[in-house]
């Protein structure tokens, strides 16, 4: 048995969770490295689909970008014949990272530290001076190229989602997200893509606290303030919430069209509905109905890293990446279609003002995810208290008010990680 | 024929740097004043910009959009209080696009300084400018904000 002095000995077997179960949040889980450690053998490398990336980023063959599932980084190729391809950014020989550039197109990867060179694929096409230099050296002579390889993923692509896993034996992306979650992925994604611009951002915060802000409706229109102003999604619009079966992907939507002023809005002195009201630059919100199903503002996430956009015309993808316990980075790709016309395109980039780093409506997660994770880092026994909406965790067809889909959101933690 | 006025050097240098010692000093409110009615305001990264891709950060067409963020950061969006130092480079200015119009590119370094006294450096970048003169005023036809990284420390309320 290794021995560990007392004060590094540090396990999550101890971990208990509340007896209100998803109703709370111990806050131990936003500052705990040894829960961190956990989550990415058992969520990242373990039983989940990753986000990896778009097929319209690799559009041609050769095309090569590189990600991180988790802390784990991994390239994402398309080979000569047109196949996505996920492996592990790490030779099979000293384990240096292989691809250093975020996007490139080449015949063959090669790790610069000693030019072991690999196919599109990973398996490893040569090894330099595999037979010595002047007959010195060289491996040895049971040295077997097919047993050397970068480490794979497994690979689906779900309307040009590609989709990753370390897992053998989770069932498929299709299955995963669940028909309710795969339709509208459909609604949205399932046309030619076209990528309009990408950032991202460094946020300060545990992943966990992002994930649950993603699926907090009952945040959404009293911090975010611009919002609520301009009639963009209020809680009193139409809309609901959806989620998987396992809880842990969910989708929330609003109908701009059938909005009532509900009084609350009017008589709480709620702070997001007291900004003036009229726009300078009325071009920032002009829109367009593009779907008769008169969803006008959606937010769909699917576990653990992948959130769905789409506010009036502005479709983009979120990802995130945990970098540590308490540091995440978050991605956007804003997206528009082949067949948008200019002035269509035109309302998409006008649009994107409101999320993003800057973003006038979504800026404040920037920062309110950090003062949680500063609020709660002193605390680690403490609790969050999520009963918006009551205690149970099901879809909510008539009402955001609700913390549903958060509670929906540590159903699935809870299960994937054995807690 | 008649010929076109254009601003001199010395008044594009000045609204450089008027520009940045405004932000500086908190006086976002007249921000928009730095620009002609239709001026745009646009903050992207080196990775789009290379790419064409139109979508970066923040784009403001119009003096309107502008006034609408200024608005926003006073009174809607909510952040934790912080204030940037600039370090501008010296312009290279050329002629612009149109004859009436000059350009001029700048290097800059923007240190942000947090209430509770953290102070980092949080952007760098170019500065892509047309600008003209406007009522005999030299003002920002385009201001086109490159930033030199992908990534955002946190968030961008306050102009670049």
């Amino acid at each position: 048995m290794p021995i560990v002095a007392p004060s590094l000995q540090v396990s999550s077997d101890d971990f208990r969770w509340p007896a209100e179960g998803v109703t709370r949040a111990p806050y131990r889980l936003f500052t705990d490295r040894e829960i961190y450690q956990r989550e990415q053998r058992r969520i990242f490398r373990g039983s989940a689909w990753n986000f990896l990336g778009l097929e319209v980023e690799l559009p041609n063959p050769g095309d090569t970008k590189t990600a991180t599932v988790g802390e784990t980084p991994v390239i994402v190729t398309r080979d000569g014949d047109g196949m996505i391809h996920a492996m592990v950014n790490r030779c099979a020989h000293k384990g240096a990272l292989v691809c250093l550039k975020k996007k490139d197109n080449v015949s063959s990867l090669t790790c610069v530290y000693h030019a072991w060179n690999y196919e599109l694929d990973g398996r490893l096409k040569s090894v330099a001076f595999r037979n010595g230099v002047r007959g010195q050296g060289g491996m040895p002579g049971d040295f077997d190229a097919s047993r050397h390889r970068l480490q794979p993923l497994r690979v689906e692509t779900f309307c040009g989602v590609i989709f990753g896993t370390f897992s053998e034996n989770l069932e498929g992306a299709e299955s995963y997200l669940g028909p309710d979650m795969a339709a509208f992925i459909k609604r949205n994604l399932g046309r030619p893509l076209r990528v309009l611009g990408t950032h991202s951002q460094t946020i300060h915060n545990n992943w966990k606290l992002y994930a649950e802000n993603l699926r907090d409706s009952y945040h959404a229109t009293l911090l975010h303030t611009f919002y609520t102003t301009f009639k963009v999604n209020r809680l009193d619009m139409d809309g609901g919430i959806v989620l998987s079966d396992r809880k842990w992907h969910h989708l929330s939507f609003a109908r701009r069209a059938q909005m009532t002023e509900a009084a609350e809005y009017r008589n709480s002195n709620v702070h997001s509905a007291s900004y003036d009201s009229v726009l300078e630059g009325p071009g920032l919100l002009k829109a367009w109905e593009e779907f008769d199903d008169g969803i006008t503002h959606s937010i769909q996430t699917v576990f653990p890293n992948m959130c769905i956009q789409f506010t009036l015309n502005s479709l983009a993808i979120r990802f995130f990446a945990p970098r540590g316990v308490d540091k995440t980075e978050l991605f956007w790709i804003y997206l528009g279609y082949e067949r948008d016309s200019e002035e269509q395109s035109q309302m998409r980039i006008m649009q994107s003002n409101l999320t993003g780093a800057a973003g006038l409506v979504s800026l404040e997660d920037g920062c309110i995810n950090e003062f949680v994770q500063r609020g709660t880092r002193a605390d680690p026994q403490c609790s969050s208290f999520m009963e918006m909406g009551g205690r149970e965790v099901g879809s909510e067809k008539n009402s955001r008010a609700t913390e549903t889909a958060v509670r929906g959101f540590w159903q699935g933690y809870r299960k994937i990680m054995g807690f | 024929m008649r010929s076109v006025e254009i601003p001199t050097c010395e008044m594009v240098t000045d609204l450089i740097g008027n520009y940045v010692h405004m932000l500086d000093d908190g006086n976002v409110g007249v921000w928009p004043e730095f620009f002609t009615v239709s001026g745009l305001y646009h903050v992207t990264t080196r990775e789009n910009y290379e790419q064409g891709l139109p979508i970066g950060i923040i784009r403001c067409v119009g003096r309107g959009m502008m006034t609408d963020r200024v608005k926003a950061f006073h009174t809607a969006n909510i952040f934790e209080p912080h204030c940037y130092n600039h370090l501008v480079g010296p312009a290279m200015i050329r002629g612009g696009r149109t004859p009436e119009a000059i350009a001029s590119r700048c290097n800059f370094q923007i240190v942000r300084i947090m209430e509770d006294g953290r102070t980092a450096l949080f952007a760098t970048g170019k500065y892509l400018d047309e600008i003209v003169l406007d009522g005999g005023v030299a003002k920002f036809k385009e201001r086109v904000v490159v930033l030199d990284s992908r990534n955002v420390d946190t968030l961008i309320v306050l102009p670049l």
